[in-house]
């Protein structure tokens, strides 16, 4: 037997506790192949996505390479572990450490290999079926699979690397130990009941600030809070699972009326064994879980944002024309123009829009008329509204501010025009996106209107604004491309030539929002599921490796005379931590996390993100429930299964 | 004498395997209550075997097996767990405590699963520890326990819930001499004491010497059955000669060492 064929023998013979090992590098092998055929899609590179799907999909590959390096380090560092009796027997039968080293290598490699195959083989047999997705849930055209070398060196380049990293550093993992330790090394336990009482209430100390700081955060300190949040959240949440969780354990221990009823005390012992063992694993676990539910949190808020978007712009198209603008008639008439040769049904209102100053408050305000907003009412179905002169109702930039200005009443002079006003109640129909007619605006009627106008002379006119209700608004993304073109090519130049125009199509801005958002999701969740079964893999890998010591002692229980209903309720005590602490710990992190979010949200567009939230927790509770049955499934038939 | 608690008739017990092998052949024998057998035989004769049908976690191929007045195959695995906790106490060849736990704790884990009041945990675990001499390290895990330490534990929480049957499978292979003879002196005291039966599987003949009988078994047969005289001494070397005519391997008995 070559030295080969004994390393090749030994991954046989493991395989069942390489299997756990082997999924989970084949399915990020897998995934990151997909990214990479999404990423180098000849038709995705020549559209608007090319960016963002470049960036969106680099950065998780990134993050995907660094996690898997993770997480492989993690497992083969476990594994090497388990087996150092094995190798203790090795380097006693007079084994040299090189060859040893060697085997280890050679071993980890094979693996590699098998991962890197299977993973591309099954990224590429899937592929097919994620372009579709892909266009079901972006809404682009169709995107057909294409052949080209570009994502299988990516991925072959990457994953090998990292396996050779691997298995280059795996073998150090061995190399402390004398051979009478590896011998002795069935289970370390030595470091196990090692805890510190101040760090562990140091780490709850830390968490209840940092949330206390979350829940109460106002807007003015949400910026000093972004940097500080972090990390008092990722060192509370390392001592948290270091010192605190086996300091309340410990303490439990010393609790006799609880410890020693039924399998309590089978259960919580074994818990602190497994926690320490695990505890940088589960806090790894627990801040990337927090990570990937923050970003699929936040990219699912902006994709409510989207379908918010139309409450939030009602209008199909808009031109806002400032004085001196020489091209106002042309472009109205192309756009009117290619709205008719498109067939869409619009409405367009021209809003002459003045600028005066209030001699109450000194500030400017801006000043429509009435029936020009009454014309623009009716075409979305809205009574028109009278008043008097001298009367005045505010037009509230944001629905916040209508709230705010409901009570108000002022009564001001316009300093240019000493029209004199008393501005009472608000203009309850919202037909603007916010912000659109300016901050500080009130409706008159139009014999005031024309008064103003009169007194104050052609300066007091601040903009004209063409506002387009368009029925198919959705279907405005090819209307006015060259004005926008137009704006783009001024902004470059601001310099020479300013723009005196403004132009936007909700409809088009829509779509791009839409696909960004929905491709930026989809790459989020794809990557959260990644996180999610490796990090349920790794619980299944280190069960795995203690297999043999707990199958003595599911032996020694069943002769002390415990039932197996009993023996399942032990294993789901060990179990249910393990899978459900990181992941509730970091979903307490995230519900505080967005909490401080929310306030951004409201200060940015008034949406609410908990329902976005809630779905998005509960989908990762489930699978991870799933998940639970499965490998309690498997783990409890091992251990009953006669050694073999 | 009294009625027997074990009694086995006709009981084969065949592995099947890659190679069908036949651990127990037609073996038949009784073991009265309140007697204290000690079941001799070279290595892989079938005597762990033997105990794990009584133990119930093997079932025999052939033959009837009833011990403490039931047949343990006509019971649920339920019950079958509920027996073992209530009536039999077993002691492991290789030492077998959990790693977790505590000395204490190993010894208290068979009556936390039967709910007793925690007072009276603790009282037993007293009696017990001041039995064995396990006092001063109630606290220490078992990894930082002498093999004999260890041994006096597992033997612990094999008698703590006071079963009518104790089992144990060479409870003194892994001591040396002074260890093993406290260790046989407190299975002979409860078996004094406590009327509690006790078979016990050995490759020593001194501590087979501790007994009332001691049945021989060779490749899953009977082979000789001798009891125990007035004297010790003389006892033991009928063993040794038994074992003599068992011949083969001699090298699995220990040396030669009177007590
Ligand atoms: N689960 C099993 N499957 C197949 N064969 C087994 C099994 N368990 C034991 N045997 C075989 O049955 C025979 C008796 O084994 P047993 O463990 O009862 O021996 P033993 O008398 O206890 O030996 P020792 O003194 O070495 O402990 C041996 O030949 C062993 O190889
Ligand atoms: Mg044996």
């Amino acid at each position: 037997m070559t030295f080969r064929q004994f390393a090749y023998r030994n991954v046989l013979r493991n395989r069942r506790v390489y299997a756990a090992f082997f999924m989970a590098s084949v399915f990020s092998v897998m995934v990151f192949f997909l990214y990479s055929m999404l990423l180098f899609h000849p038709s995705i590179e020549n559209t608007f996505l090319k960016e963002i799907s470049t960036l969106g999909m680099g950065i998780a590959e990134i993050i995907l390479f660094i996690f898997t390096l993770f997480f492989l380090f993690y497992s083969m560092r476990a594994f090497l572990q388990a087996r150092s009796k094995e190798f203790g027997v090795l380097l006693l039968l007079g084994m040299a450490k090189r060859q040893l080293h060697r085997l280890i290598f050679i071993e980890t490699m094979l693996l590699g290999f098998a991962s890197i195959i299977s993973g591309i083989f099954l990224g590429f047999m899937f592929s097919k079926f994620f372009f579709m997705i892909v266009k079901a849930i972006v809404q682009i055209p169709v995107l057909p699979l294409y052949l080209s070398w570009k994502p299988f060196v990516l991925t072959m380049g990457a994953f090998l690397s990292l396996f050779a990293i691997i298995s280059y550093i795996a073998p150090v993992f061995i190399q402390q130990g004398q051979v009478s330790d590896l011998l002795n090394g069935d289970m370390a336990v030595q470091s196990v009941y090692s805890y510190s009482k101040s760090r562990g209430i140091f780490g709850v100390v830390l968490l209840l600030l940092a949330y206390a700081m979350a829940a109460f955060v106002s807007r003015s300190s949400i910026i000093s809070l972004f940097f500080l949040l972090p990390p008092l959240l990722t060192v509370g949440t390392y001592y948290f699972f270091t010192d605190t969780l086996p300091l309340v354990l410990h303490a439990l221990r010393r609790q006799k009326k609880i410890f020693w009823r039924d399998f309590w005390m089978i259960s919580i012992s074994e818990s602190i064994v497994r926690l320490k063992e695990n505890a940088r694993m589960f806090f790894i676990v627990t801040i990337v879980s927090t990570i990937a539910f923050m970003s699929v949190g936040i990219l699912a808020s902006l994709t409510s944002f989207a379908s918010q978007y139309r409450e939030v712009n009602p209008l199909g198209l808009i031109y806002k024309s400032l004085p001196h603008n020489d091209y106002e008639y042309q472009h109205i008439a192309k756009l009117t123009n290619e709205l008719d040769q498109q067939g869409l049904d619009y409405w367009a209102v021209r809003f002459r829009v003045l600028e005066q100053q209030s001699s109450y408050t000194k500030n400017k305000v801006n000043i429509v008329k009435l029936s020009d907003l009454n014309e623009l009412a009716a075409t979305f179905g809205e009574k028109p509204l009278s008043l008097q002169s001298g009367h005045a109702l505010f037009l509230p930039a944001t629905a916040a501010a209508a709230n705010q200005l409901s009570t108000e009443s002022v009564n001001t002079e316009l300093a240019d025009s000493s029209v004199s006003l008393e501005i009472e109640g608000v203009y309850p129909y919202k037909l603007f996106p916010p912000n659109a007619l300016g901050l500080n605006t009130i409706v008159v009627n139009h014999l005031d209107f024309d008064r103003i106008e009169e007194q104050a002379g052609v300066d007091a006119l601040a903009f004209n604004y063409y506002a387009f209700n368009v029925r198919d608004w959705q279907e405005t993304r090819e209307i006015g491309l060259s004005i926008h073109a137009q704006v783009l090519a001024g902004l470059m130049l601001e310099h020479r030539d300013p723009v005196r125009y403004e132009f936007e199509n909700p409809g088009l801005n829509y779509s791009h929002i839409r696909m960004t958002f929905s491709l930026l999701l989809f790459i989020g969740l794809l990557l959260a599921g990644v996180f999610f079964l490796a990090s349920g893999s790794f619980i299944y890998f280190r069960l795995y490796t203690s297999l043999s010591y707990d199958r003595r002692q599911y032996a020694v229980l069943q002769r002390i005379g415990m039932t197996d209903r009993e023996f399942t309720k032990i294993v789901n005590r060990q179990l249910i931590p393990q899978f459900f602490f990181p992941w509730g710990v970091s979903f307490i992190h995230s519900v505080f996390a967005f909490m401080s979010l929310q306030v951004i949200w409201d200060a940015l567009a008034e949406i609410s993100i908990v329902k976005e939230l809630a779905l998005v927790l509960a989908g990762f509770a489930l699978m991870q429930i799933f998940y639970f049955y499965l490998i309690r499934w498997r783990y409890i038939s091992h251990i009953k299964a006669p050694t073999s | 004498m009294t009625q027997p608690v074990v009694k086995m008739e006709d009981v084969t017990k065949i592995y099947e395997g890659k190679v069908i092998h036949r651990a127990l052949n037609q073996l038949d024998f009784d073991v009265q209550e309140g007697e204290f057998v000690a079941i001799m035989g070279p290595s892989g004769s079938g005597k762990t075997t033997l105990l794990n049908l009584l133990m119930a976690t093997d079932i025999p191929t052939y033959g009837k097996i009833v011990i403490g007045g039931v047949e343990p195959e006509k019971l649920s695995q339920n019950q079958i767990a509920l027996f073992r906790r209530r009536q039999i106490g077993f002691v492991f060849q290789e030492i077998n405590l959990l790693q977790m736990l505590t000395v204490e704790e190993n010894l208290v884990l068979p009556l936390t699963l039967d709910g007793l009041p925690v007072e009276e945990m603790k009282k037993r675990v007293e009696d017990m520890a001041q039995k064995l001499n396990l006092g001063d390290i109630l606290e220490r895990r078992p990894d930082e326990l002498s093999g004999g330490q260890a041994q006096r534990t597992a033997i612990g929480r094999a008698l703590i819930h006071q079963p009518s049957i104790v089992l144990a499978d060479e409870p003194t292979g892994n001591l040396d001499s002074k260890s093993a003879k406290d260790v046989l002196e407190l299975l002979e005291h409860i078996n004094q004491h406590e009327k509690t039966s006790i078979i016990m599987v050995t490759h020593d003949p001194i501590a087979a010497s501790y007994c009332d009988r001691v049945l021989f078994i060779k490749d899953g047969e009977f082979f000789n059955e001798i009891y125990k005289d007035e004297r010790r001494q003389t006892f033991f070397q009928r063993i040794l000669n038994v074992l003599s005519l068992l011949g083969g391997n001699v090298n699995d008995f220990s040396t030669v060492r009177l007590p």
